[in-house]
């Protein structure tokens, strides 16, 4: 086999390693493709088998980081890295005494004594970015046990990434910076992030000794308020395709209805086949329609994520009702129902940042919420309609209030609710799910798009 | 077939299309293993085209089949020829049912379609299914058994073989996702938009009538306006269509200030537009100060 410009040699066992590291992370590889990639590597060993085995292992786009960074800490080696790091924050620390100044000529601090981003101008050199990265912190961190996104923020801060970012920002704002200045700045602020991520994965890994961090991060199981823009797109287009699915799924109550249109060409073909013979009629496939769904929403900050995944699901999903009710909520109602019959969402997002606007505080009040649907708008709705209630239950020591949930649910044919919290954390002191989950037809963990994914299927 | 992923890219830049290195290697190989190649990418970034490059390549026939909402196997594969078998049945009036039925059913009465042509073509072919995100996904399953062992199923005749195994190119605009049995089958290539270089050359090698400095000019701006958070970013197509319209207007350079009326035929969308030519101010003073 060809080196393929890699560290180690591509021999049997390396293989089996890179294969069952790319298993783990949810890439699937059967016997067959590991058979192709084994003819591959025989017979073109002037094609470098890092590029055999993507090319035939990596079938969706979103995949390719996740093999990079499964090459990069299987092939290159640990001492190859923190060489690199050692000589390049030598070099890093000499470029800073050289030139120590940014635009705008803010927060020039230090951190905790590594690297200042602050120094580096709005432009990183992206071949010596793995050197900026403190590497002896990074894995101090990882093994002090916190979370994945934990360790990527306390290293950023450490790095004065925020203030750094800041400074370009208002620099933009202030058109003291250009735009081909701006977009250099962005491409930096992402090679500098993904580089991180990367690393803190290779040190996971290492210290867990096992893919289990990596599997962690995939998109499908992942809280969805951590998820970066590109795994948001993957998400929403998975809502369309769920979405998609159901709109041709005939409903239950069609099955001993009537049996909808006629499909004239379908019954004229058919009667061609039988020299012109009607023998039977041929009906359309009816989508069903159900009658009202009612929709409120937590805006407040800890819910603005999850709050526009459901918005997506209630767009793709509206032709298959009748009516569509959007609330927004913090601790008063307002009505969103308009914002969901656009396409782009650009309108429903600017209404979720607006709630300091609308409610008198920022903590929710459920129990205040609930009154005021019971009173005000309840009587608008159908006995048919289904309520869909998003929030995480913490009222903030405020009184539940739970005689006017109990009524809107005898009202109303079936109340769900969706939470973003772990089911233990829905027995907290200030969290009153216990006291409404009673009233509730069922209660899903809505937290990742695996538990989306199962709420679009059994809900709508 | 080419010995290797570079003879690939060449022998594809002599018919036009210019490939990056790590496409080529990925083409190559799908060729190698006589596998499906499934290209995906945004729309306008050359997915068809570099199917029509590599039947001219490999000198094969092309046979391509365009994918939408409702497409059938009465309209991809076969049908019956209902008329014809109607006419037959009314000839054979005096003849025994027993021998006119299994006539009624044989190749005589086969309407072929794209996918049916392929596999029965005496002569190599390249099959491209264009847009397959476009389909239904039973169309989508359908098509394993195509992909998989260059075989089909008719009830009435029983499995047909390709006598001439087929290059088979499906390409993917993302509208919707496809299933993981048919990724399995096939190898993946994600073309992107090219890089300034790489789009540099290929307006060079489509538009040569425009000169140096306009063709740099245009591909900068294009590459700047796909960094704009649009609605539909500009295609290769479409810079090839701007460039030429700004020669047509015998401009030599690009100008922030002279573009209006132009901006129509790089974007489709007239918000897209307006959002463009709310930064054309922008870019203009930027341009201004540097000067």
């Amino acid at each position: 086999m060809g080196d393929g410009g890699t560290p180690a040699p591509m021999n049997g066992w390396n293989y089996i390693r890179l294969v069952y590291a790319l298993r783990r992370v949810s890439v699937s590889i059967s016997s067959e493709d590991m058979l192709d990639a084994q003819v591959c590597l025989d017979r073109f060993p002037n094609i470098p088998d890092k590029q055999i085995l993507k090319s035939l292992f990596i079938r969706r786009p979103q995949d390719l980081t996740i093999f990079e960074t499964i090459w990069r800490i299987l092939y290159d080696t640990q001492e190859a890295v923190q060489d690199d790091v050692e000589e390049g924050t030598a070099i890093a620390v000499l470029d800073e005494d050289q030139d120590s100044f940014g635009i705008g000529g803010q927060g020039v601090g230090h951190g905790s004594g590594g690297i200042s981003l602050t120094s580096k101008g709005h432009c990183l050199d992206t071949s010596h970015i793995t050197e900026l990265v403190p590497f002896a912190r990074l894995e101090e961190l990882t093994s002090s046990g916190l979370e994945f996104e934990e360790v990527v923020k306390t290293i950023l801060a450490e790095m004065d990434y925020y203030t750094w970012i800041n400074t370009y920002d208002l620099a933009y704002l202030r058109n003291e910076l250009s735009e081909e200045s701006w977009y250099q700045h962005q491409d930096s602020r992402n090679s500098l992030i993904r580089e991180i991520r990367q690393q803190v994965f290779a040190a996971q890994v290492s210290q867990e000794n096992s893919w289990e961090p990596l599997a962690r991060q995939h998109w499908l199981v992942k809280p969805l308020s951590t998820l970066s823009v590109e795994e948001k797109d993957l998400v929403k287009s998975s809502i369309r395709k769920w979405a998609r699915k159901l709109a041709l799924r005939p409903g239950s109550r069609w099955k001993t209805s009537h049996r909808g249109l006629i499909d004239i060409a379908r019954v004229i073909q058919q009667s061609v086949q039988c020299d012109g013979s009607i023998f039977q009629l041929s009906y359309r496939q009816r989508i069903p329609r159900a009658s009202e769904l009612v929709v409120i929403c937590d805006v407040s900050n800890s819910m603005a994520a999850f709050v526009e995944f459901l918005i997506h699901i209630v767009t793709c999903l509206r032709a298959r009702f009748r009516k569509i009710r959007v609330f927004f909520f913090i601790d008063s109602v307002w009505d969103v129902s308009d914002f969901v019959w656009d396409d782009d969402l650009c309108a429903v997002k600017q209404e979720i940042k607006s709630w300091g606007r609308k409610a008198s505080s920022g903590f929710s009040d459920y129990g205040a919420v609930f009154k005021e649907l019971a009173e005000d708008q309840l009587r608008d709705l159908s006995s048919r309609a289904t309520l869909v209630i998003l929030g995480d239950g913490k009222n903030n020591y405020r009184p539940a209030q739970e005689e006017y949930i109990a009524h809107i649910s005898s009202k109303v044919r079936n109340v769900f609710w969706l939470n973003p919290l772990d089911s233990q954390e829905w027995n907290e002191s200030d969290n009153m799910m216990k006291e409404y989950q009673k009233h509730c037809s069922k209660v899903y963990r809505c937290r990742t798009a695996r538990d989306l994914q199962k709420i679009v299927k059994d809900i709508f | 077939m080419q010995a290797s992923p570079l003879d690939l890219a060449q022998v594809l830049k002599e018919e036009g299309y210019l490939i990056d290195e790590e496409s080529a290697t990925t083409l190559f190989l799908s060729l190698a293993l006589e596998k499906p190649c499934l290209i995906e990418g945004p729309a306008g970034v050359g997915k068809t085209q570099l199917a029509l490059a590599l039947a001219r390549v490999e000198k094969r026939k092309l046979i391509r089949l365009q994918c939408y909402e409702g497409l059938d196997l009465n309209k991809a594969l076969y049908d019956w020829n209902y008329a014809k078998q109607l006419l037959r049945l009314q000839l054979a009036k005096t003849e025994e049912w027993n021998e006119i039925k299994t006539d009624l059913f044989s190749e005589e009465f086969l309407l072929t379609r794209p996918l049916l042509e392929s596999i029965v073509s005496p002569e190599p072919v390249l099959l491209l299914i264009d847009e397959l995100d476009k389909s239904d996904e039973e169309f989508e399953s359908f098509l394993l058994e195509l992909l998989a062992e260059r075989q089909v199923t008719i009830p009435e005749l029983g499995t047909i073989v390709a006598k001439t195994s087929p290059i088979v190119i499906l390409t993917s605009n993302n509208t919707r996702d496809f299933s993981d049995a048919l990724r399995r089958r096939c190898i993946h290539i994600y073309l992107t938009y090219p890089t300034l270089e790489r789009e540099i050359s290929i307006l060079r090698s489509q538009a040569p009538e425009l000169s140096d400095r306009l063709t740099k000019d245009v591909c900068e701006f294009v590459a700047k306006v796909r960094k704009l958070p649009l609605q539909k970013l500009p295609s290769v197509s479409e810079t090839i269509d701007f460039a030429r319209a700004l020669n047509t207007l015998q401009r030599e350079t690009l100008n922030y200030g002279n573009l209006m009326g132009t901006l129509s035929i790089l974007l489709k969308y007239p918000k897209d537009i307006a959002k463009l030519e709310e930064r054309l101010k922008k870019w203009e003073m930027e341009a201004l100060q540097r000067r």
